[in-house]
């Protein structure tokens, strides 16, 4: 339920910054650092396509998965857990380099790509306890939600 | 024997419910600042046609110079841009300074061009406070720091070439309110319109074309091609009058 709460918010934070990039929306509110001059940088974009726009799709993909592991029939499901944390491990990685390009090439920091750098490290930091936690059970796809309602004879 | 109730009540309920809320106030935000900021004001790369009959020139040497050489340029043509920063110098040097010639520049901004009617408008608008060729320069030697790049946004890319022109108004030593009032504006519009409509009358189809004498030639011309246009164009004393509107 916290992947899912943070991945919202994630796809929030990475859509809007796509839509500023496509023209949508006309400036970034930026109370700190210097959000234009990193979005509007070469490096703003990735495999022709705005950088953001595939924060998107990765916080969209951790949604779903964080959603689906939240369903009965998926609780306890490793699979689940450890696409989390595989999605979760590379956009770290990924925004870690970026945030590397704001500090130390771009030399300007975006407050929305802090925000979202952070966002993507307590998903990561949620997803390793969650697939900890499902290992620890050592139960693969069968564990009763601990939340099930009391059975009534 | 207890009655099971007929469906059990779902605890996650309140989780779906918040997720809805937090998706629905984040994009109602999101749509807030789109609508209330919008789009920063493109300035229109598509021009509609102009006055031919109101083409006016940015002149460079002495009005009266024995030859004229007309210019159709856009800003962000690396061609014009290759000319301007290359081989202009030397022109003005050793033909405009001495006498033999003046320049006239026209804007002829390609529609495919995202920036160059903006370019167009910044130098213009330096233009009034005299310093055209200075912000010429300028937008020429940093076109590509300013130019649009392949897969940004047209918004994007006129906001990133508003700024440095803003720098260059700053750096050439421009009042920049007055500048910037007058470039918000697009105060000049109607000049960069009418100067193109002239270059599409005289049947401009690339930048840079120059017109020497009664010579157009298309390209980015070397200083020595050049000279041999204004030597051929020198004898007749230029009577064509140049590019103007007559």
């Amino acid at each position: 339920m916290t992947i899912a709460m943070l991945s919202l918010v994630g796809i929030l934070i990475a859509l809007y910054l796509t839509l500023y990039k496509l023209g949508v929306i006309g400036g970034l509110t930026c109370t700190v650092g210097s959000c234009e001059t990193v979005n509007t940088s070469r490096w703003a974009t990735f495999l022709g396509l705005p950088v953001a726009a595939w924060g998107v799709g990765a916080y969209v993909a951790l949604f779903a998965l964080s959603l689906a592991g939240t369903a009965d029939r998926h609780a306890g499901s490793q699979t689940i857990s450890v696409l989390l944390v595989a999605i979760a491990a590379w956009s770290v990685l990924f925004s870690a380099w970026l945030t590397y390009l704001e500090l130390f090439v771009i030399r300007a920091i975006c407050i929305w790509c802090v925000a979202s750098a952070v966002l993507l490290v307590a998903i990561l930091v949620v997803s390793v306890m969650d697939w900890r936690g499902s290992r620890g059970r050592g139960v693969r796809g069968s564990r009763a939600p601990v939340d099930t309602p009391p059975r009534v004879q | 024997m207890v009655k099971p109730p007929a469906k059990a009540r779902d605890p996650k309920k309140p989780f779906y419910v918040i997720l809805g809320v937090v998706a629905v106030v984040g994009i109602a935000l999101i749509a807030m600042q789109a609508r209330g900021s919008g789009p920063t004001p493109q300035i229109v790369a598509e021009l509609p046609p102009g006055d031919a009959g109101k083409a006016q020139p940015y002149v460079y040497g002495r009005p009266d110079a024995p030859v004229t050489i007309s210019e159709f340029a856009d800003f962000e043509c690396p061609a014009c841009a290759q000319f301007a920063t290359l081989t202009e110098p030397d022109v003005r040097k050793r033909l405009a300074d001495a006498g033999q010639v003046s320049i006239r520049f026209y804007d002829f901004p390609l529609d495919q061009h995202r920036n160059s009617v903006l370019a167009s408008l910044s130098a213009a608008c330096a233009a009034d406070q005299n310093k055209f060729w200075e912000m010429h320069d300028r937008i020429f030697a940093g076109q590509d720091a300013w130019a649009t790049r392949p897969g940004e946004s047209d918004g994007a890319a006129n906001r990133r070439a508003s700024r440095l022109f803003a720098e260059y108004a700053k750096a050439i030593g421009l009042d920049e309110a007055a500048w910037s009032t007058c470039v918000e504006e697009q105060r000049h519009l109607e000049r960069i319109r009418a100067n193109r409509q002239l270059g599409i009358q005289r049947q401009v189809r690339s930048t840079p074309t120059f017109i020497v004498g009664n010579q157009m030639v298309p390209g980015a011309l070397s200083y020595d091609a050049l000279k041999r246009l204004v030597d051929q164009a020198a004898p007749r004393r230029d009577t064509s009058g140049g590019a103007g509107p007559r």
